[in-house]
Parts: structure tokens; C-alpha cells; sequence
């Protein structure tokens, strides 16, 4: 469901995706719709993003992910064109957008919130960026698209609908008619799905994806909600204070987060100081135990702290596992259980239990005494003093 | 600097803010507010608390508060400060524009006044509609109906009984300036046919049916006084005909002829003196033709709370050295032969103060009628809206 | 069913009728006012309408629709105030509008408070005194004496129908910035985004989406100042020197001047059912546009 053209996945998957040096050959207009080259936006004293570089290839699906704050949908403005870079430039389409207003830029944006004009119904929503090319385009032809734009969202037949009489959910699809009918090179989508109960949200992201293939244009999503950005998106990109900390495809920001501050916010993670030894082949963790140093430790040294995901830990029978705990809380989830384990030394664990990894019928009970077993190389190991920061990322990368 | 110069200088913010302190006294030109407002809004105070110095003498009779109903500008406000002072009666000053509107407000009732100036020939109506007392004479010891000439002072008697005492009389007639028409005015024909000649858009004639009606009457060789349809008619379409060459319709004449923008204006005895004492190019002529003579006097309501205090006032008014003070003040000429006397000679030779008699022939006295008929305040009312 | 169901309904009553007491007790004073200084007035101006007018002036008790009769009389004063009252109000808000949007769109947040409250300020002059001093800026003393010096003479700028548009335009130019302000300090601006993000020039973007949101505070300050200047009596009398004869000069001069109240009576009953109709016509209008029913109106 996920997965998109293989012409998408190529695109992503190359290297030169990730944090791009400036000005070279690669960030070619035919390669990308969107790319950013050092940009910062400042607001007064106050800096809101700095340092950005960023290609977006035609045709992606990418997610701008972060917390609030992050400066996300600053980004995203800067591409609408509702904010100018206040150093840097931005590209969409190979053309340098500084300033260009937002009328004359080719990109259409699904507002949060939706920014539907209320006094206005459905279909002249639609039809209000058709009537504003030139030359003009024929009423009815306008009436003609404005109708397939909406059948396309599956909205056909609610055209004479006042705004204010649809609910949140068709809104949503209002918004989005309104943004395609122009048939924009890129669509940018500001928490698009942010107002939507959670079952709605499961089916519009289903609906973004299709829409996505079906126009074969450009999506920039942002969220700040990483399951969204991880479902939907084939090229994610994370931010913080302002900065972009990690890009790439979704599978490999969960599996091979760049910092500690990545490994947090995407999905949950337990951790865990350790220390290095200079020249030593292993890893002390706090309480002691000794463990082989994981693939993903070269070069660290000293204190470090590392990450260690839910699903990668079995609870196992097992007296000799590498570590032991009692197991505090259990919450049943139906196809997983969630453990919260007390392990020696360590504190508070959480442990995502496959339902076959203990006896289908015989879970583990609060109170019992439990086993933790989890291969070395699942352990992601980031230096101490730089936990949570940003700026390694691309080194490390 | 010339004096041409000041008077028609941009108004400065001391002037303005002088004016509007005027406004509020309620001490501006005769009859200002009668364009302003019309609803004698222009309520003032002269003395609402007693002073320091009060005399207690006449308190306990006289209560602390009066109210007096008259025409802008038409009295000296230290002769008000002066009677408080003497008595410890503070006096309210209500302005009002039209008798018109004096007679609406007495007969809507709750007016408050203890005192009021109507015109001449209003007197009888009042009298007849029960809203003004008998005068009781024996509490005005300083009137002196001997000294008074008879022509002003009958109309104050109705059916031998004295029901109102003259406050001084004058005319309405026509104040130019030569300096902007040169041909000459000398009746009312001419006043309108000037008016729509050479003042073409300077004229001005009053917000007021018995003298705009009136006048015009007369200019069509009417009585000033009419009330026949026809005569009537005659009066209207010569109005409606004159109405788009008028500067305005508007009994407040005075800041317009100061300012040169109106150059000729139906006008009031006081009036006239006034603007001729401060611009001698402003002629004040009385019409050939005819035109109106009128007296103002003084009157009691039969609704005034404390009619004491009215009489003390009148009383206080009719003693000729009181009362010279506010013909000098006023500009108007005196009914009462010991006013006469007192008065320097400057005003006394002023001939638009004191007319020769001849020139006072023609003219006629307000009827009563004229008040209170309808045809006339629907032809006033047609005329405005035309 | 019934057993059950009356508990919660019975509740539900009682619950009901505190709150209607509650909102009897807050909505009392203002009845009560718009009782004894409207309601009853205006039964008593109905009353007299259709009486007739004592000999010496008043009213005396009859039944006739003689004065209703009489209206033809006055069309010329209903003729102006109906011209004048929404051309002089549509000239107002030429004026308002690009105040108004420069007041809540550009103007600088920071000062934004400041500018308003410059609108509002002569508020706390009468009237009367600053129609006064548009006397002496009009006069001769004031701009004609100015153009004299630089060698144009006799320059007559009071009392023309000109200096009345004037003074209306100035007395009644805050009651329609401020609603109009109002409506678009409330307008999203996200909307504005979006229509720009749509293609739309700035110019397309004001008449399609900016203007249309503010019409509920247009025709709010439209309706409020129409329905003053039906009432209008100070400005035309002042300015215009009693030459332009508005439906309140006609009322002054019939209460004031002859004495007619039945007559009066009639015209102001029938300049208030011309009020409403206007005040719903505009609503309407509004609500149309707006797309909803909520138009308030300030």
C-alpha cells in the first residue's frame, strides 16, 4: 500500500537526496520540483529555519516532520510563496522563486483548517482558481472542471452546498479540489489531516496516496504527526529548532534514526547510558552488563547513550538473557502486548511483544520475573554529548 | 493690519473657541440659534448657584431659582448677575428662535418658565388659550404705563386687561452691503428682484413664516398680514421663483453678513445696528413699500413654578436705569419715555435705532392671525421644501 | 416508557425555567427602557397620526387618515431624505473603506489601537460644535478667504449642496469605518492566502474575497448611517443654509413651527416603517452574501 512507482523509490533511494551540497550538478530542473539552497528565514532577531537544503524530485511524496516550533510550515510557506527567505533561495521547477509572489508560483497549498471561502459555495470554491487564469477560460468549461475535480475527491453532486453546511471530513476534500484543479506542479498540504477524527484520517491518508499517483505531481506534506509522515510519505524530513535533522525514505529514518532526537520523536524508543571504552570491543551499559559493540558505535567514544526500540526486545524465559526485570504493567493491545519492564539496574523498559513471542496463551504477568533478549545491532548508539542534537546528523549519515 | 483685513481673516483658535464660549452662554447674535438648532436647545445657566454675596432679603419669598424664556443676545448678561446678587435668585436663560416655537413648547407644557419675551402679536392667542396670567401691576411699582408709548404697549392689553408690558420695539427691514450691490434697495420688490440679479446666491431671507411670508406679501402689494388664498399664492410662487438664487433660508444672518458671504438679508432693528456699528458699508433700509413693525414683551406663564421670582425680575427690568443698560446692550429702541432720557446721544440719533416717522408709516404691526394659520405654516413649509 | 421518560423531561422543564427566569431578570431593564421611552412614544405618535389639529395648534382626538392623506405635501422633504440619506451614506463609504482597510490590514499592530481611536475621537465633540466649525472652514473667512489670496475671489463653498455632502461625509464617517473595520479585522487572512495561492492578483483577491467577507460590516454601516440621515436635520440646516429640506426639517418645523402634531405624527410613522424596511432589506442583503446567518451587527 505504501509503495509507490519504481521511478518514485529510484529517486528517493539515491543519495544525492540527503542533505545536498550547494550548487552542483545534480539539482538540475528536470530532477527535482522543489529544492531549497541555504535558506534561513528570519523574523526580526528571531530565526525560525536556517542552514536548509532540500531537493524534492518531481513526482515525491515528502513529509516535512517535526515537532511545533520546528519551523516545518515556515518551510512550507516559503515554498507557497506567503513568506520570502530571508537568505538562500528557493527552486521550484528549476526556477529561483525569490521574490515571486504566491499568485504566479505553480504550487497549490491545502490550508489547515482549509481556508474555504464561506461565501462561496463548493463548486466556486473549486471554480475560484480556474477563473483566475489567463487567458480566461470558458464558464463552462470552468463548471466542467470545477465538476471532475470534485468527482475526483468523490464530491460529486455536493457543487450548490454552502460551505458551512459540509462536514469536516468533505471540507477537507473541498480544500483539496479546490488546490488540484489547477493542476499545480506541486501540491503542499499544511496538516491537512490534523482537524479529522482518527478513522477519517486513516481513510484520507489512504485517498492522499492514491490522489498522489493518480496526478503524478509533486506532494509536501507537513505534519507533525510520524506515523502520517511515515504511512504516507516516501521521503521524510525531519526538523527541529529550525533545522533539518534527518532525510530519507521512512523505513530507514525509523530503522536508522540519525540522532537521538530522531529516534525519539519517530516512534518510540527506550534509552540507555553507556560508555565506550577507547580500543575495547564492547559496550558497558549503565548497569554494568557488557555487551558486543553494535555496528552503529564506530567512532563514538566515551559516554554514549543508547536507543533501543520496543518491537527489536524479546521477552524471553530465560534466566541467562542479557538482561533481567520484573514486569511492572501489561497492556493488552489485541494483535501486540505492550510490557512495561523494571530491568535490573536500568529502570523502566518498554517491550512491544509480538503475541507469538511468549506462549500464545501464557503472556507474561505483572510481578513476574522476565528475560530481555535483542540482537547487539539493534542497539543505536549516539555520543553522550551530542544526544538529542541535530547537528551530527550528517556526518554521521 | 487693517481692520478689513481682521474681519476677514481665518477664524484663529482663540476667535473659534470664544464663539462657541458665546454659543454657550447663549449670548451670540439675536435669534442665532433659531437656524442652529430650532429647538431652543441652547439651554443656558448664567447663574445657577447663588453667589457668595447673595442678599438674603427676598429669599424666603423668592426662592433660590428662575427661568426666563427670550431671544438670543438680547439682554446684557450682568443685568441677570446683578438681579442674583440683589435677590439670591439665580436666573436660567432659555433661547429660543421662533414665537412659533415658544407657543409649542407652552403648550406641550412642563416649560419651567417663570418669565418669557413673545412678540406682539402672539400676545392675544396666549391670552385666549389660558397660558399667560393677568399682570398683577401692583407688584411692578417701577412700570409706568404713562411713560410708555401707546403704539407698543396695546398689544399687551386684551380685553382691558394688561396680560404683558413692552420690552422695546423695532422693525424689520433690509441690511446691505453696499460695497458688494451697488444698485440701490429701497423696497421689498427690489429686494427680491435684487436677490435674483446682482445677489444672485448672497441673499438671505428668514427661517420664519411672518416675516418671509410677510415681506413677500408686501413686495406684491399685500398686506403684510395676509391670509387670502390667493394672495397667498401669489406670495409662494414669487418664493418658490426666488428659492435657487438665495444664499439660505435662515433667521441667523449675522455670521453670514459679517463674513461677506451673504450680501443683503431681511433684518431685525438690533441687528441692523450692530453690523452697521461694525461695518458701515452693511446699510440697514427700511422697505417703501411697507414691511413690519413689531414690539417684544414681557409675559408670566400661568404654569410658572415660582411667579415671585418673575415678578421681581420684570420689576427689576422695568426700572429705567436697569433697563438703559440693556437697550445699550441690545441695540433695540425703548417703548419707555425714562428709558429715552437715559440713553446717550449716539443711540437715541441712530436713525436705523430711531427711524423718522415717515419711514415707519407703511409698515404694519404682526396679526394674530398669521400665527396660528394653517395655510401660512404649510405655504412656510412648501417653500423650505421646494 | 412514560414513567421513565417524565424524570429527565421534568428536569428538564425546571432547569428551563430558571434559566428563562435568569434571562427575564437580565433582559428586564432593557425592556423596560425600550418600553416606557419607545413603545409608549410611539403608541402616542400612532394615536395622533390619526387625529387632527387643534384650531390654535396640538392635537384634538378624531379618527381620519386625512394627515396620511396630506403625505403627497411633504414628498419633495421624502424625495431628498430618500435620495440624499443613501447617496450621502454610499458616499461615506467611498470614503471608509480604504480607511477602514488600511486600519485592519496594514496598518502596523502596534499603533493599530492608537489610529482607531483617532476615529473615534471627535465623537466626543458634539456634533453641533463641529458642524459649526465647518461653518468657518467653508465660510468666507475660512477656504474662500485662502483661494482670495492666491487671487480667486468669491469663492461661495456654504451652503451649497456640496458643503452638505461634505458635512455628512465627515459627521457620520466613524459609524461606518468601524463596523467596516470590524469586519475585515475579522476576516482570516488565511483566506487571503489561499486566494492568492489560487492565482489571484491582490487586485482579484480584494473584489472576490475581501469585500464580499466585509459586506455584513458594509451594510451595517450602510444601514446605520441611511437610517441616521433619515433623521438628518443639523447638517442640511447648517450647511446647506436651510435650502435642502430633509424629512427632520419638515418634523421640526411641523412640531416647532405649526403646531401640527397629527400631521407630524403621520410622517415620522411613516419615516419609521421606511426605517425598517430598509434595516431588513440591507440585512437581508448581507446575510445573502455573507453565506450565513450570523451577521452581527457591529
Amino acid at each position: 500500500m505504501l509503495r509507490e512507482s519504481d521511478k518514485t523509490r529510484d529517486a528517493v533511494g539515491t543519495p544525492h537526496l540527503q542533505k545536498q551540497p550547494q550548487g552542483t550538478d545534480v539539482t538540475s530542473a528536470s530532477t527535482n520540483d522543489i529544492e531549497f539552497r541555504s535558506v534561513a528565514k528570519r523574523y526580526g532577531g528571531v530565526t525560525a529555519v536556517s542552514d536548509i537544503n532540500l531537493a524534492v524530485p518531481k513526482g515525491a511524496f515528502v513529509a516535512l516532520l517535526g515537532p511545533s516550533g520546528c519551523g516545518k510550515t515556515t518551510c512550507l510557506r516559503m515554498i507557497g510563496g506567503f513568506e520570502q527567505p530571508s537568505e538562500g533561495t528557493v527552486y521550484i521547477g528549476g526556477q529561483p522563486m525569490n521574490g515571486v509572489p504566491a499568485y504566479r508560483r505553480p504550487v497549490n497549498m491545502v490550508f489547515q483548517q482549509y481556508a474555504l471561502f464561506p461565501h462561496l459555495d463548493v463548486e466556486q470554491n473549486v471554480a475560484y482558481g480556474l477563473k483566475q487564469m489567463r487567458p480566461r477560460i470558458a464558464a463552462a468549461e470552468i463548471a466542467r472542471r470545477a465538476r471532475e475535480a470534485l468527482e475526483m475527491v468523490r464530491l460529486g453532486g455536493f457543487g450548490k452546498r454552502r460551505i458551512h453546511e459540509m462536514s469536516g471530513g468533505q471540507q477537507q476534500r473541498v480544500a483539496l479540489a479546490r488546490a488540484i484543479v489547477n493542476k499545480p506542479k506541486v501540491l503542499l498540504l499544511d496538516e491537512p489531516l490534523a482537524a479529522l477524527d482518527k478513522k477519517l484520517r486513516t481513510a484520507m491518508q489512504i485517498e492522499l496516496q492514491s490522489l498522489q499517483r493518480e496526478l503524478g505531481i509533486t506532494f509536501v506534506l507537513v505534519t507533525h504527526d510520524q506515523e502520517e509522515a511515515l504511512s504516507m510519505s516516501d521521503l521524510v524530513c525531519v526538523m527541529s529548532t529550525g533545522r533539518i535533522v534527518q532525510i530519507g525514505p521512512p523505513q530507514e529514518i525509523y530503522d536508522r534514526p540519525a540522532s537521538l532526537f530522531v529516534a525519539d520523536f519517530v516512534g518510540k524508543t527506550n534509552r540507555v547510558p553507556a560508555t565506550i571504552e577507547a580500543g575495547a570491543n564492547s559496550i558497558r551499559l549503565a548497569n554494568g552488563v557488557g555487551l558486543p559493540k553494535p555496528a552503529s558505535a564506530n567512532g563514538t567514544l566515551g559516554a554514549a547513550m543508547v536507543a533501543l526500540r520496543p518491537e527489536a526486545i524479546t521477552l524471553v524465559r530465560d534466566g541467562a538473557a542479557t538482561l533481567q526485570g520484573t514486569v511492572t504493567h501489561r497492556i493488552f493491545l489485541g494483535s501486540s502486548v505492550e510490557y512495561s519492564v523494571e530491568v535490573d539496574g536500568l529502570g523502566d523498559f518498554l517491550v512491544t511483544a509480538d503475541r507469538r513471542s511468549l506462549n500464545e496463551r501464557d503472556l507474561a504477568e505483572p510481578g513476574e520475573r522476565i528475560g530481555l533478549a535483542f540482537d547487539p545491532n539493534a542497539l543505536h548508539v549516539f555520543p553522550a554529548s551530542t544526544a538529542g542534537s541535530a547537528a551530527i546528523t550528517a556526518r554521521q549519515r | 493690519m487693517t481692520k478689513w483685513y481682521r474681519e476677514n481673516a481665518p477664524i484663529t483658535a482663540d476667535k473659534l473657541a470664544d464663539e462657541l464660549m458665546r454659543l454657550k452662554r447663549g449670548s451670540i447674535t439675536r435669534r442665532h440659534f433659531l437656524g442652529v438648532t430650532g429647538l431652543g436647545l441652547a439651554t443656558a445657566v448664567l447663574a445657577r448657584q447663588p453667589g457668595l454675596f447673595n442678599s438674603t432679603a427676598f429669599a424666603g419669598d423668592l426662592g433660590t431659582q428662575m427661568s426666563i424664556a427670550t431671544w438670543p443676545n438680547y439682554h446684557d448678561p450682568a443685568t441677570f448677575e446683578a438681579f442674583t446678587a440683589a435677590t439670591g435668585v439665580a436666573v436660567e436663560v432659555n433661547v429660543f428662535g421662533s414665537n412659533e416655537e415658544m407657543l409649542a413648547k407652552l403648550q406641550a407644557g412642563g416649560t419651567g418658565w417663570d418669565l418669557f419675551v413673545p412678540t406682539n402679536y402672539t400676545i392675544s392667542t396666549y391670552a385666549k388659550l389660558g397660558l399667560i396670567d393677568e399682570l398683577d401691576l401692583s407688584k411692578l411699582p417701577n412700570y409706568d404705563a404713562s411713560t410708555e408709548t401707546a403704539r407698543f404697549t396695546n398689544e399687551g392689553i386684551v380685553d382691558g386687561k394688561t396680560y404683558a408690558v413692552p420690552k422695546n420695539w423695532g422693525t424689520t427691514g433690509i441690511a446691505v452691503n453696499s460695497s458688494k450691490i451697488k444698485t440701490p434697495v429701497t423696497s421689498w420688490k427690489e429686494f427680491f428682484d435684487v436677490a435674483m440679479t446682482e445677489a444672485d446666491g448672497r441673499a438671505m431671507v428668514h427661517d420664519y413664516q411672518l416675516t418671509t411670508i410677510g415681506n413677500a406679501l408686501v413686495s406684491l402689494g399685500f398686506s403684510f398680514n395676509s391670509v387670502k388664498p390667493d394672495e397667498l399664492a401669489k406670495a409662494e410662487e414669487l418664493l418658490i421663483k426666488v428659492k435657487p438664487h438665495l444664499y439660505a433660508i435662515n433667521s441667523d444672518y449675522q455670521p453670514s453678513m459679517r463674513a461677506t458671504d451673504a450680501w443683503m438679508t431681511m433684518c431685525w432693528t438690533n441687528d441692523g445696528a450692530q453690523l452697521n456699528r461694525d461695518m458701515p458699508e452693511i446699510q440697514f433700509l427700511l422697505g417703501k413699500d411697507g414691511g413690519e413693525i413689531w414690539s417684544d414683551f414681557y409675559a408670566i406663564p400661568k404654569s410658572a413654578a415660582n411667579k415671585a421670582a418673575g415678578y421681581a425680575l420684570l420689576n427689576y427690568l422695568m426700572t429705567p436705569e436697569n433697563a438703559v443698560k440693556e437697550h445699550v446692550a441690545n441695540g433695540a429702541p425703548t417703548t419707555d419715555s425714562r428709558v429715552l432720557k437715559l440713553l446717550p446721544a449716539e443711540v437715541t440719533s441712530n436713525k436705523i435705532v430711531y427711524p423718522d416717522e415717515a419711514a415707519l408709516t407703511p409698515l404694519e404691526f404682526g396679526a394674530a392671525v398669521t400665527l396660528t394659520d394653517p395655510g401660512r405654516a404649510e405655504l412656510m413649509a412648501r417653500f423650505k421644501s421646494a | 416508557m412514560n414513567v421513565r421518560s417524565n424524570g429527565p423531561n421534568f428536569m428538564q422543564a425546571a432547569m428551563n425555567t430558571k434559566r428563562n427566569l435568569v434571562t427575564a431578570a437580565l433582559v428586564a431593564p432593557a425592556a423596560a427602557w425600550l418600553c416606557i421611552f419607545l413603545v409608549l412614544p410611539f403608541i402616542a405618535m400612532l394615536v395622533f397620526a390619526f387625529g387632527e389639529r387643534a384650531p390654535e395648534g396640538g392635537y384634538q382626538a378624531a379618527f381620519t387618515f386625512a394627515q396620511f392623506a396630506k403625505l403627497p405635501t411633504r414628498a419633495a422633504a421624502f424625495w431628498n431624505t430618500l435620495v440624499l440619506a443613501p447617496a450621502g451614506a454610499l458616499l461615506c463609504l467611498l470614503v471608509a473603506y480604504p480607511v477602514a482597510y488600511y486600519l485592519a490590514v496594514r496598518a502596523n499592530p502596534r499603533y493599530r489601537l492608537i489610529l482607531v481611536s483617532l476615529v473615534v475621537v471627535p465623537f466626543w465633540t458634539s456634533l453641533l460644535v463641529r458642524t459649526y466649525a465647518w461653518m468657518y472652514i467653508l465660510g468666507s473667512r475660512g477656504i474662500p478667504n485662502l483661494l482670495a489670496m492666491i487671487g480667486i475671489e468669491d469663492v461661495r463653498m456654504l451652503n451649497t449642496p456640496g458643503a452638505v455632502l461634505l458635512g455628512i461625509v465627515y459627521g457620520y464617517l466613524p459609524l461606518m469605518i468601524m463596523p467596516i473595520y470590524v469586519s475585515l479585522e475579522k476576516l482570516d487572512r488565511r483566506l487571503l492566502e489561499a486566494s492568492a495561492d489560487l492565482g489571484a492578483r491582490p487586485v482579484s483577491t480584494f473584489f472576490g474575497v475581501t469585500l464580499p467577507l466585509s459586506l455584513p460590516g458594509v451594510m451595517t454601516g450602510v444601514a446605520l448611517v441611511t437610517i441616521l440621515l433619515l433623521g438628518e436635520y443639523l447638517i442640511p440646516q447648517l450647511l446647506g443654509g436651510g435650502k435642502v429640506f430633509f424629512i427632520g426639517n419638515a418634523l421640526v418645523d411641523l412640531f416647532l413651527q405649526s403646531r401640527n402634531w397629527p400631521f407630524g405624527s403621520a410622517i415620522a410613522v411613516t419615516l419609521v416603517a421606511v426605517v425598517v424596511v430598509v434595516l431588513m432589506v440591507a440585512m437581508r442583503i448581507a446575510w445573502k452574501v455573507a453565506g450565513t446567518r450570523q451577521v452581527d451587527l457591529v
